[in-house]
């Protein structure tokens, strides 16, 4: 194997990590506050579909991304009204989200470009580095960023409380359900920068594939950490990479490889228990006492 | 006594309310999107009626439609009635509708036999892809959620291989699409409208309704009386209600889940009986999908009790329906269908929510 | 006269059906420690909860120095100078001590969390009120007696004046209680007010400078130390006079019932949670475990209900080996439980009361048949015979446990735990949280069970009820037994000593 092709397998493993890391990411903040987000699948759908979208109308693929992670805050915004708000079983409002967002987006599809399952192709791109998308690489400093932001100040404090012990946020004058809108907005976030990573040339209906659920299993993977998360989204990223880069050779069916990914995600669930504990609130509505 | 029976029920009437208000809420937003895409509520209106209501050939239609809908609201309310969530039944009824489309095809039995065998080889079919996620989450505590939603995804690759492959019965039949060999007349589903016309109801030939009608009512009597007159039935809500107070009660939670996880799976393997043994005959991966997930919408509104399913299934089979008549007489796409479920389900969960926090504190003002 | 600190006028609060607090009035002076006792239920945590703005009262003003403000929130009640020890604790187990007291209150350096400058600032709090804690600790790794002065130390921090202890002595040893008094008596020497909820009057009126009775939401009476008795105060709370002791029937002691040996158990930490633990219940004993919780009796009482892996030892009922069984084999075989979180273990709030009175024998005749279908007629005949006996209140035994009140609730626990007529009865706990009216029938319920044979394993945090009902009293201490007692031949103090683990080895 030559030293060309192992550099290509290394990038190129990195930009198909990206779209499952970035989500992780933001998975990691949702959950530390206590929202389970499994609305993340259905985010990826709007987001990818809207980075093209905007970047069709406006012309730039900035605009794409600015629009993609509005959207992302805003389906995101739903999940927190009803789970933190209303306080609804946090599962089933994101599988509710996930069917709307299914809809949503062919819906628009529709009506904007007149088919239901595809939109033109999109040619404003990101810049090129390494011959890959360049905003892959945006990946490593906004990892570091949300390590500090969450271990290092105030919000990241303040966010870990409620996530832990609402309770105990509450009567130190904390805003626990602020705190928990806030960390799913920033997933919500994320999955805008999934849709730039994931493949904002076009969005075609089903294309994100599940990532949404492989990012929470990467997140759960990485002991609810930022770091852990996205060393496990580049576990799924590079494993799928070597799919991709060698599936012509493997002399397997294909739909066998193409089960690859999912059967990693629940062995790697199967073999994490016990060894990484979910922030103690996490999943639980806060309900203040009424006796 | 009168007194407390009129209590019951409010209550029981306060319950109703979320699921109505929440189906009146989602109707309200789609003559929204409608209007917002320029179109006419009252066009659209009219032409939901056309696809729905119109004639009894319409309504016999929406019978059909909510068979397998019925069958995928009853695999998840099963599972949901012991705190498990089957996200996974879409992959259960890929698989289970396989394995039963073995039996109809390889098995060589009378009629008579043949049909309750491929009923239960598609339940047993459901109940093996739901194994695995049972398994690992009684055991190792893994949440079924993710597990099932791979598995969904195994599923679809899985059943893509063996139709292509080893199953594949291209070579005896025309169409190019990859499929399974015919299955046998023995195992085929008969339609019942001519029984249906003899009471008196003009159902049309061309609309299906087969034996599986039978066996959903078959299925929906059992569950009712296997959850609310069984001690197994009593478990299971038990565990649905309190893990930690059925454990205490020396219920042996874990084997409750797990049967009831794979039980929920042998139901939903009943989703493709009408598609694969009246409708189509022989079986492909592209089956209709995403019947796992209205399942989900469906056991919610029907409040996962057998009875509630029904309404919820039919409800459904309308709003399909509905969905087809926007798409051929007005500009509105089909798809909207599920912005409006998803929507659906927020709505009757958020209502749900604000109607149980009205009765706790109803109940607390009349509590001795 | 000193300086008032706080002054709550005319506060009501309405819950749905419930009148928490009629136009209560509290004041709270300068260098005070001022008591507010009442039964469970009776308002007095509905009061705190409005002063630190966890609830909003429907009328009624709060002045702080004399100065009226509206509290709508905690954060605006920390900047009042209020500061509360919750009954249950508010503290982040996997934080370290630092992190838990800075939460809200932080300092920011460029930006990002500063650690040195609170740690500065903590330890001269710790110095200057005797109250020592390693900072970089995580607080679940904290006895509990310390995780305490993490809770004091937080409100300190904030710079609280008017400190709330709700029920501080619960969970403390009568020593550590003494070490808590004299931070109340440094603290209240910096001219900061105290007010201690309680209700175990020995401790209110060692401590307290006024009393201030609090019955069905109204302030009954408020008392200076020196003109209130116990049994005054017992009869103000109550509402009419009580009868403080327990009458113990004679009962000759039986063969032995349940038999634990040498059993040992571990987290999965591989932390030692019971070690050697060896004790005996003869039929017709109470034999009460005694101990600052945390220290091995809920996972004992647990272990003896409930199947868990255990490292070794044996548990026997009736001379047989039953460590293996499972639950349902142990309740078959006569064990009842009377488990200590009752809202988490209790009841199927939603089920029928007829369901929640068969719970646990649901499975057999005649409440099901050999098909095992259900009989409903049976399960109403037994609800109705048990109600009658236990005298529950109820519309009817179909009402959902969700319908009944909280008192009535414990009482179906009690009953349906007593209504199997068990060989061995665990009760953990079993008066937390529950009125007087409802304590008094669980202790009678309990010497009847002694009455009629049964053995009775007693756990509880409240060393005076241990004292009252056991005939044999077992300390535990780090998940052993270290000393055992005749009731009669010992004394409040002395299982004091032995619950601070102090004898841990002349015990043994």
């Amino acid at each position: 194997m030559n030293f060309g092709l192992i550099l290509f397998f290394l990038v190129k493993g990195l930009e198909i990590s990206a779209p499952i890391a970035f989500a992780a990411l933001g998975a990691v903040f949702s959950e530390r506050s206590g929202v389970v987000n499994i609305a993340l699948e259905g985010i990826m759908i709007v987001t990818s579909f809207t980075i093209v979208w905007a970047s069709l109308a406006l012309n730039s693929i900035w605009m794409g991304l600015f629009f993609a992670v509005i959207a992302g805050m805003l389906i995101a915004l739903i999940h927190a009204v009803v789970s933190v708000t209303f306080k609804v079983d946090q599962i089933v409002s994101g599988v509710a989200i996930n069917i709307l967002a299914f809809g949503l987006a062919r819906f628009l599809s529709q009506k904007v470009f007149g088919q239901e399952t595809q939109t033109p192709t999109n040619p404003h791109l990101f810049p090129q580095l390494l011959g890959i998308n360049s905003m892959a690489f945006v990946l490593i400093p906004i990892a570091i960023i949300a390590w500090f932001v969450l271990y290092r100040t105030v919000f990241g404090l303040r966010l870990r409380t409620v996530g832990e012990n609402p309770e105990a946020g509450d009567t130190l004058g904390l805003n626990v359900l602020g705190l928990r809108y806030a960390g799913v907005i920033i997933s919500g976030a994320m999955c805008g920068f999934s849709a730039a990573t994931l493949f904002p040339s076009q969005w075609i209906s089903g294309m994100t594939a599940g990532r949404g659920y492989i990012a929470l299993a990467a997140m759960i993977f990485g002991r609810w950490d930022p770091i852990g998360a996205i060393l496990a989204s580049l576990l799924f990223g590079y494993a799928d990479t070597f799919r991709i880069m060698f599936e012509t050779k493997i002399p397997i069916p294909s739909q066998f490889v193409q089960m690859f990914p999912y059967i990693l995600a629940v062995v790697v669930l199967a073999g994490m228990v016990g060894k990484a504990r979910a922030p103690a609130a996490d999943g639980k509505p806060y309900e203040k006492g009424e006796d | 006594m009168p007194v407390i029976k009129f209590k019951f029920n409010k209550y029981k009437l306060l319950e109703l309310f979320a699921p109505v208000a929440g189906f009146i809420a989602s109707i309200i937003v789609l003559l929204i999107i409608v209007i917002a895409v320029g179109e006419s509520p009252g066009k659209s209106l009219v032409a939901i009626y056309k696809f729905s209501l119109s004639s009894s050939a319409k309504v016999a239609t929406i019978l059909s439609m909510s068979i397998p809908l019925f069958f995928a609201g009853i695999a998840v309310a099963f599972a949901f009635q012991s705190g498990v969530f089957n996200i996974g039944v879409e992959g259960q009824y890929y698989f289970g509708g396989l394995v039963g489309a073995m039996a109809g095809i390889y098995l060589h039995l009378p009629a008579f036999i043949h049909i309750p065998v491929v009923v239960l080889f598609s339940m047993l079919g459901g109940a093996l892809w739901a194994l695995i996620p049972a398994i690992l989450k009684v055991t190792k505590n893994v949440h079924e959620v993710i597990t099932t939603i791979m598995f969904n995804s195994i599923a679809l690759a899985f059943v893509n291989y063996l139709v292509n492959g080893p199953l594949s019965g291209l070579g005896k039949g025309k169409s190019l699409e990859p499929q399974t060999a015919k299955i046998q007349s023995t195992a085929l589903f008969g339609k019942l409208n001519g029984a249906f016309r003899f009471l008196g109801w003009n159902v049309p030939d061309y609309v299906y309704l087969d034996y599986s009608l039978i066996v959903a009512i078959i299925i929906g009597f059992l569950v009712w009386f296997v959850l609310f007159r069984m001690r197994y039935g009593f478990e299971i809500r038990a565990v649905g209600t309190s893990l930690d107070v059925s454990k205490y009660a020396g219920i042996k939670v874990k084997r409750v889940q797990l049967a009831a996880f794979i039980l929920s799976g042998a139901l939903g393997g009943l989703i493709g009986l009408q598609e694969i043994f009246a409708i189509r005959g022989y079986y492909t991966y592209s089956i209709a999908s995403g019947l796992g997930f209205d399942g989900i919408a469906i056991a919610l509104i029907g409040k996962n009790s057998p009875l509630g399913v029904v309404f919820a299934a039919v409800l459904f089979a309308f709003l399909k329906q509905a969905g087809y008549g926007l798409q051929f007489y007005t500009a509105v796409p089909n798809s909207v269908i599920y912005v409006i479920t998803g929507l659906m389900i927020l709505f009757i969960v958020v209502i749900n929510e604000v109607v149980a926090a009205y009765i706790r504190a109803l109940r607390k003002k009349e509590a001795v | 006269m000193s300086e008032t600190l706080l002054s709550m006028r005319k506060i009501t609060k309405r819950f749905p059906g419930v009148l928490a607090n009629d136009e209560i009035s509290f004041d709270l002076f300068k260098g005070e420690i001022h008591a507010l006792v009442g039964e469970n239920g009776a308002g007095k945590t509905t009061l705190m909860k409005i002063l630190y703005g966890l609830y909003s009262p429907d009328s009624g003003e709060i002045y702080i120095k004399g100065k009226r403000i509206t509290i709508k929130n905690p954060k605006e009640a920390i900047n009042g100078g209020i500061g509360m020890v919750h009954q249950h604790f508010m503290l982040v187990p996997p934080f370290t001590v630092l992190e838990n007291i800075i939460i809200g209150e932080e300092t920011k350096k460029f930006g990002l969390l500063d650690e040195s400058l609170p740690a500065e600032k903590i330890k001269a709090l710790m110095e200057k009120n005797g109250l020592i804690v390693d900072l970089n600790s995580r607080v679940e790794d904290v006895p509990v007696g310390l995780q305490q002065r993490v809770e004091i130390l937080k409100i300190l921090y904030r710079g609280a004046e008017i400190l709330v202890f709700d029920e501080p002595t619960a969970v403390l040893t009568p020593q550590e209680v003494e070490d808590l008094f004299k931070t109340f008596r440094q603290l209240i020497s910096q001219g900061k007010g105290i007010v201690f909820i309680s209700h175990k009057l020995d401790e209110v009126l060692e401590i307290a400078d006024r009393i201030t009775v609090i019955r069905k939401g109204r302030v009954i009476k408020t008392l200076n130390r020196d003109e209130a008795t116990k049994s005054l105060i017992a009869e103000l709370m109550v509402g009419k006079p009580v009868l403080l002791e327990v009458s113990r029937p004679d009962v000759k002691e039986g063969p032995a019932v349940l038999e634990v040996k040498y059993l040992s158990l571990q987290d999965y930490r591989k932390v030692n949670i019971l070690t050697d633990v060896s004790f005996t219940v003869h039929a017709g004993e109470i034999y009460g475990i005694a101990g600052v919780e945390g220290n091995g009796q809920t996972e004992l009482v647990e272990v003896i209900a409930e199947a868990a892996p255990i490292l070794h030892g044996d548990i026997l009922l009736n001379g047989e080996s039953i460590t293996n069984w499972d639950v349902r084999q142990r309740r078959e075989a006569g064990i009842s439980h009377i488990p200590e979180d009752r809202h988490r273990y209790g009841l199927l709030l939603p089920f029928s009361l007829a369901e929640n009175l068969t719970l646990g024998m649901h499975h057999k005749e005649p409440f099901v048949n050999r098909f095992q279908i259900i009989n409903k007629n049976k399960i109403r005949e037994h609800a109705k015979a048990v109600i009658e006996k236990f005298d529950i209140r109820t519309p009817s035994e179909l009402t959902t446990a969700l319908a009944l009140s909280g008192g009535n609730q414990q009482k179906v626990i009690v009953a349906r735990e007593l209504s199997t007529e068990p060989k061995l009865l665990l009760a953990a706990q079993p008066t937390r949280g529950v009125d007087i009216g409802a304590t008094e029938f669980i202790h009678n319920q309990l010497m009847i069970a002694k009455k009629e044979g049964r053995a009775v394993l007693l756990v509880s945090a409240d060393l005076d009820e241990v004292m009252s009902l056991s005939d044999r009293i077992g300390v535990m201490f780090k998940g052993r037994i270290i000393k055992e007692f005749e009731r009669e031949k010992t004394t409040k103090e002395e299982i004091g000593f032995y619950m601070m683990g102090e004898k841990e080895h002349a015990g043994n």
